[in-house]
């Protein structure tokens, strides 16, 4: 059924340019990362390699991956991802729904109880104190359940229910005699797949990109995730280079980390991205249109 | 049923009975906000006393409580500091440029919705993400690579133009551009996300309507696509506002030199360089609530102009 | 309602949880426990007859990342010397000053700190609460290898002695003679050019430029890729410099500041002097010629080491280049000592003082065998101690050749892509971590490689008498230093980056000099300074 007037024909090809060239420029620098990847680091350094892999080699991978530690990493960031991920959803999307609804008593005392964790927090320390009061240091919770929610995803979640779960359909429900919780499942979650999907997707990423809380509150390293293990592979922190420099006798070792960097930070790039790149497009059947329209004429 | 009956005997009841009817009624929404409330007293209210040290002088040793009292000594300190205003105002002028891409993401949702689906949709949406994951140690080591006054990329091709090379790393003029350019690129694909699931959300009775009206494709996106996400994207920058006196300021860090510093020296980095190198805690609090007093007054206005101009807000 | 109840109990769960996160602050201070304990033998080793626990907090550098101290060739080594034994708590330095903050919080101190960047601020801090214990009269008592060190150089005692007249941590150091550590990154240039060019190596600033110029001009790398000179920061030849314009005559370790050459009692200000004005001109005019990598200001190690393995440079500021580079490049370059500058000024003052930093090993009121602490510390300020925190054990790590110690083949040359520094590691905890003393005799790095000590002879008779250490401070006098003193320094380092680029034109000079004035650089921050070396003086 689609209207091939010509300005709509117009529309698709220009339309088809203007992504195609902002795919294109977005693409150079990923090439670029996987070219550094299998690169000479002294090609790269010099600024000889620029496009295509110039004296290819594999190094740096082989010694990302004969660090052993690393499938112990993959495996726990993995599980810590999933379970993570489960949990969040199960505590953010009934309280989002449940901000967006009318009937809330209170509602505002709700919104500013949680929009105010965005705005201040007590540091690291307290926090600290009460994850340990909990006896969640060096446990796989101590990882997962600090930070399990925040404001942001919370009332984005909310916002999308307000949307897309029209009243109608809940008081029509109700005085069908639906409880909330039936409600709730039966009906707003199939029609919320799209934000589901992404908020999961934003917490898993956020997960495992994660590494300063393990750092914080891991000290056996079996329980390491990937990215505390290819921080360690890394090794030179960027960020304090000049005073590394500075220790004495250590200029030598200090140069030895630059050239390993250089080797393996690309490497590492691909070897921590990777799962995530191939999770995507899977996720990207849930956002397809019409999911809504169905279920409510029903 | 006994819900109906309720509701008939409603308005004849007092207003007390009425919420305590309410709640009754409604129970189950206040079980479904539990768990996240529960956490959120748990991992942030219970920790929150931790905000006063930005009025103590930190004795770790006597833990946060027992340290002494010093009322503004740190906020004093910052406000006088000779650096304060240009701290403030590049703080402000780098948040502000970053919020004037604010739309590129939508343009380019609203664009890539408009594909048909396929392989080149699915590419395009997934090498757009890729570069999130890309750590800004790598981002900047790029942008060294690339920008270098010698070596770089992009300064062969302008001496190829017959033009002189730009060191755009050490340029105060070039850094806002260098820094908020770069991030539009790692981002632009991942924040696109959160709009597309917006646009799978949209009525497609509504564009059978207009199709039926004559209404092209281009009008449809605009009149149609356009408002139905409207809600997702005025609550997405009244968020915004909550965070904008935060900046990413590793990757700034990372940036900045003696040189380019007249525009990259910014809040978090000025806390980063003279509070935590020098385990100044109570200052980098100090600062710390300082910003997040300006978000919430940003966070607050936006928020009652959005109610305003738009039935959208947050509250 | 009983869901109300519940949620009540909920409530007063919480409330409790919160009393006791405030309590976090509330530490034992233990009551002076010194003294107590096992009996300390005041000579010889063992340390202690019977073995006793000591829980030390310390940084784990990148360089030891995989190998665990408590299992380790040192550290087994010299638990069964002392029959202590140390138990490392060791942290991450990413997440370090948390962790040393926790552990200073929490009630469970560790017995003591070792190398746990603690400032001198922090050490005044916790010292002056109890927290730290004054070692004055242990180190008099348990600490002969130090006492003697600070006997022969007095400087050592003056530099961890805060103003209230109490030492709280043990340094480390870097023997006086040992030059070539002290100086770290240092001149070199290629002497193949200069042969080419007919030219010797520089002895004032002005053949210096001539050089530059010159070998700019005959671009022996080709393509007009030759780099006159470079380095990865541009402060290290700023420093090597201020030797030839007569300013830092005391050395970098308090920033801008120097002793005034008109008045021997009083501290000076000298980013606001005419001669490191000159400083600034010449280093100027390098700069805009082109004598200087023009990236010098963004460059990163990588891109640097690169450029060097290609054999770009014509002069630079940096560590061995045989080590580094390679034999090939490496051996092109020969050091350079002093220049002299216009006014005739010779000297070299960029070198660190002998005190590598102050806060090496600190023992906390939880301690209860003191005295066995400073003990243990105070060994490694010995001959044997140097010789086994930084060779090891013999016929273990090293071995006597020539009357010599190396390390022993396993380390030097280690199988498969291991480096020298992994393997080192796996045996030995300095990489990173300098503690006690370090001895030419018993280090080998870089620095006492045959080019670098050779440069180090050559530069000896250019070093000021005295270098100074980093000051100490009163608690108000920090306050001063964080906040003017910070801005100050931080105005000072910018503009000197402009005036060199060219970002801003010297003739702003007049303006620099009275924002200078207007922040209290010269009031306020040198009165600081003034006290601060008056009771350095005195000590």
């Amino acid at each position: 059924m689609r209207n091939f007037s010509l300005s709509d024909q117009a529309f698709e090809r220009i339309n088809f340019i203007f992504v195609l060239m902002i795919t294109l420029i977005i693409i150079y620098p990923l090439i670029f990362v996987i070219s550094a990847s299998i690169s000479d680091p002294h090609a790269v350094n010099t600024g000889k390699m620029w496009l295509w892999p110039v004296d290819i080699t594999f190094d740096g991978f082989i010694r990302v991956f004969k660090n052993k530690a690393i499938w112990v990493g993959y495996r726990n960031t993995i599980v810590y991802t999933l379970i993570g991920t489960c949990i969040h959803l199960f505590i953010l999307l009934p309280c989002a729904y449940a901000l967006s609804r009318k009937e809330l008593i209170a509602k505002q005392f709700f919104l500013w109880f949680v929009l105010f964790t965005m705005l201040f927090n007590g540091g690291l320390i307290p926090t600290y104190l009460v994850v340990k009061g909990l006896g969640m240091v060096n446990t796989m919770w101590a990882i997962v359940i600090p930070g399990v929610i925040g404001a942001w995803s919370i009332l984005v979640a909310r916002s999308f229910f307000q949307q897309t779960i029209p009243d109608q359909l809940v008081e029509a429900s109700k005085i069908d005699g639906a409880s909330d919780f039936y409600l709730f499942i039966k009906i707003v979650l199939p029609l919320s797949l799209p934000i589901i999907a992404v908020m999961a997707l934003f917490h898993a990423v956020a997960l495992w990109n994660q590494y300063f809380n393990a750092l914080i509150y891991l000290s056996d390293e079996k329980l390491f995730p990937l990215q505390l293990i290819l921080r360690q592979i890394l090794i030179v922190n960027e960020v304090s280079a000049d005073s590394a420099a500075s220790a004495a006798g250590s200029a030598q070792s200090f140069a030895d980390q630059v050239k390993t960097a250089s080797l393996v930070k690309y490497a590492v790039i691909i070897v921590s991205a990777l799962p995530l790149l191939i999770v995507y497009p899977f996720l990207q059947r849930f956002f397809v249109k019409g999911v809504l329209i169905g279920s409510v004429k029903e | 049923m006994e819900l109906q009956q309720e509701k008939k005997s409603l308005n004849k009841k007092s207003r007390t009975y009425a919420i305590k009817k309410s709640l009754l009624r409604n129970w189950q929404l206040y079980v479904f906000l539990l768990p996240a409330l529960t956490y959120f007293f748990i991992f942030h209210y219970i920790p929150m006393y931790g905000v006063q040290i930005a009025f103590k002088d930190y004795f770790a040793n006597l833990g946060i409580s027992g340290s002494p009292w010093v009322g503004f000594e740190h906020f004093d300190r910052f406000f006088n500091s000779y650096y304060f205003w240009r701290l403030l105002k590049n703080t402000i002028i780098l948040n502000a440029y970053g919020l004037l891409l604010f739309p590129l993401p939508i343009i380019f949702a609203l664009s890539l919705n408009e594909l048909r689906a396929g392989a080149f949709k699915k590419w395009s949406q997934t090498l757009t993400y890729a570069p999130h994951f890309i750590s800004v140690v790598v981002v900047v080591g790029m942008l060294v690579a690339f920008l270098d006054p010698v070596t770089g990329l992009v300064n062969h091709a302008i001496r190829g133009l017959g033009f002189e090379s730009i060191s755009f790393l050490t340029s105060p003029d070039w850094f806002r551009h260098i820094y908020v350019w770069s991030g539009q690129w790692q981002t632009l694909g991942w924040s696109t996300i959160i709009y597309l699931a917006a646009l799978a959300g949209v009525n497609p009775e509504l564009h059978e309507a207009a199709k039926v009206d004559g209404a092209t494709r281009l009008q449809r996106v605009l009149r149609i696509n356009l408002p139905s996400i409207m809600p997702t994207i005025i609550i997405l920058f009244i968020l915004n506002m909550g965070n904008f006196m935060q900046i990413g300021f590793e990757k700034v860090l990372l940036m900045q030199n003696t040189l380019n510093s007249e525009t990259s020296d910014i809040i978090q980095t000025f806390v980063y360089e003279t509070g935590l190198l020098e385990g100044r805690y109570s200052f980098a609090a100090a600062i710390g609530l300082f910003e997040s007093a300006i978000n919430i007054v940003l966070l607050i206005t936006v928020n009652q102009i959005a109610r305003k101009v738009s039935e959208n807000s947050l509250w | 309602m009983k869901r109300r109840k519940s949620l009540l109990l909920l409530m007063v769960v919480f409330l409790i949880l919160a009393a006791c996160g405030g309590n976090e602050g509330a530490s034992k201070d233990k009551s002076e426990s010194e003294s107590t304990g096992v009996n300390v033998n005041t000579t010889g080793m063992p340390i202690v007859d019977e073995q006793i626990d000591m829980t030390i907090f310390a940084n784990k550098p990148a360089q030891n990342e995989d190998n665990d101290w408590n299992d380790i060739l040192i550290w087994n080594h010299y638990r069964d010397l002392t029959n202590i034994n140390a138990d490392w708590n060791l942290h991450h330095p990413d997440a370090l000053e948390e962790k040393r903050n926790l552990a200073l919080g929490s009630g469970e101190l560790p017995d003591a700190f070792y190398l746990s960047q603690l400032t001198n601020a922090d050490l005044l801090k916790y010292g002056g609460q109890g927290t730290f214990l004054p070692l004055n009269d242990l180190i008099d008592e348990y600490a002969p290898n130090l006492t003697e060190l600070m006997e022969n150089d007095p400087s050592i005692r003056k530099a961890i002695t805060f103003p209230d007249g109490n030492i709280y941590s043990m340094p480390s150091l870097i023997e006086e003679d040992f030059l070539s550590l002290r100086l770290s990154a240092r001149p070199w240039i290629n002497e193949d050019w200069l042969e080419e060019l007919d030219m010797d190596i520089p002895e004032t600033t002005g053949e210096f430029y001539e050089y530059l110029k010159a070998v700019k001009e005959l671009d022996p790398a080709g393509d007009g890729k030759t780099i006159p000179y470079g380095g990865t920061d541009i402060i290290e030849l700023v420093q090597w410099l201020s030797g030839s314009f007569g300013v830092m005559n005391h050395g970098p370790s308090n920033t801008n500041i120097d002793l005034d050459p008109a008045d021997p009692s009083k501290v000076r200000f000298y980013a606001t002097t005419d001669e490191y004005k000159q400083l600034l001109e010449f280093i100027h005019m390098l700069y805009d010629e082109s004598l200087i990598e023009q990236n010098i200001f963004s460059i990163e190690w990588g891109q640097f080491l690169a450029n060097a393995a290609d054999n770009l440079y014509a002069s630079m500021i940096f560590y061995d280049p045989i080590e580094l580079f390679g034999e090939e490049v490496g051996s092109q370059y020969n050091s350079v000592a002093a220049l002299e500058g216009p006014e005739g000024f010779k000297d070299y003052n960029k070198l660190s003082s002998s005190i590598w930093e102050t806060s090496s090993f600190v023992i906390t009121s939880e301690n209860e065998n003191p005295e066995a602490a400073v003990r243990w510390m105070d060994y490694f300020y010995s001959d044997e101690g140097a010789k086994l925190y930084y060779m090891g054990v013999e016929g273990e790590s090293y071995e006597e050749k020539d009357g010599e110690s190396v390390y022993m083949d396993h380390i030097l040359n280690p199988e498969g892509d291991m480096t020298f520094e992994q393997a080192l590691a796996k045996q030995l905890t300095w990489l990173g971590s300098i503690s006690g003393i370090i001895k030419a005799d018993f280090f080998q790095g870089g620095e006492t490689a045959p080019q670098s000590m050779e440069a180090a002879e050559k530069i000896e008779a250019f070093v000021p008498e005295e270098i100074w250490p980093r000051f100490t401070f009163t608690e108000d006098e920090n306050k001063v230093l964080e906040s003017t003193g910070a801005d100050v320094d931080k105005y000072v380092e910018e503009m000197r980056d402009k005036f060199i680029s060219g970002d801003v034109d010297l003739s702003e000079w007049d303006n620099y000099v009275e924002t200078i004035e207007q922040m209290g650089g010269l009031d306020e921050l040198l009165g600081v300074y003034q006290g601060a070396f008056e009771r350095y003086q005195e000590n």
